[in-house]
């Protein structure tokens, strides 16, 4: 329509402009549609499986290896409950009539035996390079959904802030994911490696039985979580630098316990690998999980939008002119839980009871605690 | 008259409805407790006309019996049912309105005496009334158990049925009566102790300051800032992940943290309180019960949906819920906590300067003393939690004043309640960082926590029945031992050195692993 036109074929073209950009309107809304729908049904697609990990449910999980062996007893083992009430060391009752089920206060010796656990196992970690940090237990709910959960879901484990698009984390994972969320990391400053500590809140939806009494399944408990951004080649080594630490971490504390590979039904979408600990409970009289190290690859940096440059090679850096800038990969993430306290008190008090109705404090807690030995029974 | 064509034969349950005098006085969130119901009831109390005082005895004596309609069919007026009582002395009300009057007035409590003691009043006649019909229909049974005549029986039978009507449709007026008193009386805020100044924050009293603010030679740096360089916090972050006010702390300050919880529960410890963790996530019912509001306007309190739950906003409510609704032994008394929990608060309404960095934030930890003991020890308690804090303030070598507040600030639970403001160069100004209050019976009246005092040897009796004293009311205090944030903020800004770094005082160090200072890290 730039050129010179007879008015009958400008006018001519003006309908058929006309046209084009009615059809084209309605297509670019459709791409929209399309776009998002997309979307939705692409975000349901799990993350890839290590070539390793073995393919079934819970009873394929493969065992990776052993730590010590069950105690002998040679009176009769009580379970944390009864220990705890012995010494008093928690209040379900009171928590139940003030909070509900599955809640509980912590008391005397408990309440310095969950601090020592924190302090002794940050400072551990740290030890091993990782910067600590403590985290917002209130997030978006848009957070929680790109680290892989879904708070709005049937059962969900998510507990949402009334008028708000606010939820209580469930996990360290969650915040520790979001610091970088949207954003370019210089390679050269990979790994980053955080430990965090933070309360954790969960629904529990769902879950019933037996093996939920006591301290094994509540709705808040504090933990100490480890979060690796990393290079996507470096990944499944720093998945076993992981499981290493953990491994230490719990023989320090005198433990029995097995690391499981856990098999294609157990992992849950964002993992690609996922390795869980379970220690030997003697008054449950059976393995609980304590903790679990995954390697999520790039499934919750690509929603959660974590991209690192890889250094440029000096001869396409120049100070005059473009620098050629390589193009941005996306991070590989990874989590482990270092210290899951309910867990632990369930480990510690069973595993260190004694005859007597005390408790043996594992050596490495006590300067944590003043220098504590054990816990007594108290006199009425 | 919408009313009445909404129901198909239910007229009268709407007219009793209807006819309930309903308060018209609005705006009283600040000071008291609102029972959870009350989301409805807000409305309609604007705008429901002031019924006579006497209708609800007029429209019995005429109204038959009805069938209970639904509730959910009947109104817009809704009659509001406290979701818990609190155990109100309203005889001593009544025989002190005076001085509770003044109180109110010098509290700036909205709650609404007038309307407690026409209520109490009617409560009281009608409560007669109830057991005037009560005796007559106890003749009339009586009556009926000796010969008779068909014909006086059957006068007697109908008589005994319209006394029974007639009762129950009292009994149901009695029930929603002292529902509304209950409302009503729990707006009631404490007493003050007669020390207390009157009037507004201006008005608080210097009770004592300890120490005088530091003198710089080089130019002061605010806690943002020293964070920032020392790379301990960061909120950009946590605005994106959270929103704003909220925060991560990272390197030194996450041991400080540690160091300063640490240590503040082993210092209270050795005063010898036990120390708990406690759910962070509680029944509104018992948030209310400690005298905060979660549903008003600009509530403090964040709401977890789906759910009558809330989430703390400081460790004194779990707590406090721990001997709710039961009767401890005198001699358990003084029962002492030190509870540590992380603590959230909405902050809606705060804005401004002073709200920037730590100062003001949505998620904190803190240490929290509560006590619980008999009446006569309250006074005494207050003055040992405040020496507590005193003690370890001092200890941390902070520049503080301890101030008694004057009656506008003091909340509707406390009796008298002192705060400590410490010197923030980097604010410039002092900044609170703790409050010790004494409840007396309030909160206690409300979560239902009484002692039996110890019976005397002599009326004790292993044969035959023990002569139990009656129960009386404990009365509870609570008191900041560390708030964490604000603690950082005069930590950071009071020990910043010249070169950048951040002296560690003396008594947190072997908390942190003896480290003594936070340095520049060179990048």
């Amino acid at each position: 329509m730039k050129g010179k036109l007879e008015p009958s074929e400008r006018q001519k073209l003006i309908e058929e402009g006309k046209n084009l950009k009615e059809a084209l309107t309605t297509l670019e809304e459709d791409l929209v549609k399309l776009r998002d729908e997309l979307q939705i049904e692409a975000q349901c697609i799990p993350n890839l499986t290590h070539p390793d990990v073995p393919i079934g449910w819970e009873d394929s999980s493969k065992l990776r290896n052993m730590v010590g062996s069950p105690r002998k007893f040679d009176f009769p083992v009580k379970d944390h409950l009864q220990i705890g009430k012995e010494l008093d060391l928690f209040d379900f009752d009171a928590a139940a009539e003030v909070s509900g089920s599955k809640f509980y206060y912590l008391k005397n010796e408990a309440v310095m035996l969950e601090m020592a656990l924190v302090n002794w196992t940050l400072t551990e970690v740290m030890k091993r390079g990782f910067t600590p940090l403590t985290t917002p237990e209130i997030v978006r709910s848009s957070v929680v959904e790109k680290c892989g959960f879904q708070p709005r879901g049937e059962n969900t484990q998510v507990y949402s802030i009334e008028d708000s698009d606010q939820c209580l984390i469930g996990t360290a994972e969650i915040p520790v994911g979001g610091i970088h969320m949207d954003s370019i990391v210089a390679e050269s400053a990979l790994p980053l490696k955080y430990v965090a500590f933070s309360h954790c809140f969960r629904t529990e939806a769902g879950a019933a039985g037996t093996a939920t009494r006591g301290l094994y399944r509540v709705h808040q408990f504090s933990k100490v979580e480890m979060f690796i951004l990393c290079r996507q080649e470096e990944s499944d080594m720093y998945h076993e630098e992981l499981i290493k630490i953990e491994e230490d971490l719990f023989s320090s504390l005198g433990l029995h316990f097995k690391i499981l590979d856990m098999a294609t039904g157990d992992l849950g979408a964002p993992a690609y690998r996922k390795f869980d600990v379970e220690a030997w409970m003697p008054g449950l009289e059976r393995y609980g999980e304590i903790s679990s190290a995954s390697n999520c690859t790039d499934y919750q940096s690509r929603r959660l939008g974590i991209r690192y440059r890889p250094s440029e090679s000096p001869s396409t850096t120049s100070k005059k002119g473009k620098t050629n800038l390589a193009a941005t990969k996306f991070v590989h993430t990874l989590n482990a839980t270092a210290c899951a306290i309910p867990r632990m008190l369930v480990c510690l008090l069973e595993n260190f009871q004694q005859e007597d109705g005390s408790v043996i404090i594992p050596h490495p807690l006590r300067p944590f605690m003043g220098g504590v030995e054990a816990i007594y029974p108290k006199s009425r | 008259m919408a009313l009445q064509c909404r129901l198909s034969g239910a007229t009268f349950q709407s007219l009793k409805l209807a006819t309930i005098p309903i308060s018209s006085s609005s705006s009283r969130f600040i000071f008291r407790t609102l029972p959870k119901t009350l989301n409805l009831a807000l409305f309609s109390r604007h705008s429901a006309p002031k019924a006579p005082p006497f209708s609800v005895l007029i429209r019995n004596l005429s109204a038959p019996a009805v069938a209970a309609a639904p509730a959910a069919e009947t109104s817009d007026i809704k009659v509001v049912k406290p979701q818990w009582n609190a155990a109100i002395d309203f005889k001593w009300i009544r025989d002190n309105k005076e001085a509770v009057a003044v109180n109110i007035k010098n509290r700036n409590s909205n709650a609404n005496l007038e309307l407690v003691l026409q209520l109490y009043d009617k409560m009281l006649n009608l409560q007669k009334e109830v057991e005037r019909l009560r005796g007559e229909r106890n003749n009339v049974a009586n009556k009926m158990k000796g010969k008779l005549e068909p014909s006086e029986r059957q006068k007697l039978i109908e008589e005994g049925k319209n006394l029974k009507e007639a009762l129950t449709t009292l009994e149901e007026d009695l029930v929603k009566l002292r529902d509304e008193l209950q409302i009503e009386a729990q707006c009631i805020p404490n007493l003050t102790h007669p020390d207390v100044p009157i009037g507004w924050e201006d008005s608080s009293k210097l009770r004592n300051m300890v120490g005088s603010p530091r003198k710089f030679d080089f130019p002061v740096k605010d806690h943002l800032q020293i964070g920032k360089e020392l790379d301990l916090f960061d909120f950009d972050a946590a605005a994106e992940v959270s929103g704003s006010k909220f925060y991560y702390l990272k390197n030194e300050a996450v041991m400080l943290e540690m160091a300063l919880v640490n240590w503040t529960l082993t210092e209270v410890m050795k005063r010898g309180f036990t120390p708990l963790t406690t759910p962070e996530i509680v029944r509104s019912s018992v948030v209310e019960k400690c005298g905060f509001q979660p549903r008003g306007e600009n509530t403090q309190v964040y709401s977890i949906e789906d759910s009558d739950q809330c989430l703390i906003g400081t460790a004194e409510i779990p707590v406090g819920g721990i001997h709710m609704d039961s009767i401890v032994a005198e001699s358990a008394l003084p029962l002492k906590y030190v509870a540590f929990s992380h603590c959230f608060r909405t902050e809606a309404g705060a804005a401004g300067t002073a709200t920037r960095g730590l100062y003001r934030v949505h998620q904190f930890s803190k240490v929290e003393m509560f006590i619980l003991c008999r009446q006569e020890e309250s006074d005494m308690y207050h003055e040992e939690l405040i020496k507590i804090e005193e003690d370890l303030f001092s200890s941390l070598g902070l520049h503080f004043k301890i101030l008694d507040m004057a009656t506008g600030d003091l909340g509707a639970p406390a009796y008298r309640k002192f705060d400590v403001e410490a010197w923030m160069p980097g604010l410039e100004r002092y900044g609170e960082i703790s409050s010790a209050s004494n409840c007396t019976d309030y909160q206690s009246r409300r979560l239902g926590i009484r002692y039996r005092p110890s019976e005397s040897p002599s009326t004790t009796s292993k044969k035959g029945k023990t002569n139990l004293a009656a129960t009386k009311f404990v009365h509870t205090l609570n008191a900041t031992a560390c708030a964490i944030p604000r603690m950082l903020v005069c930590l950071l800004e009071n020990f910043q050195q010249e070169d950048g770094s951040v002296i560690i005082p003396h008594p947190l160090r072997p908390f942190m692993g003896g480290v003594e200072a936070i340095y520049p890290k060179s990048r």
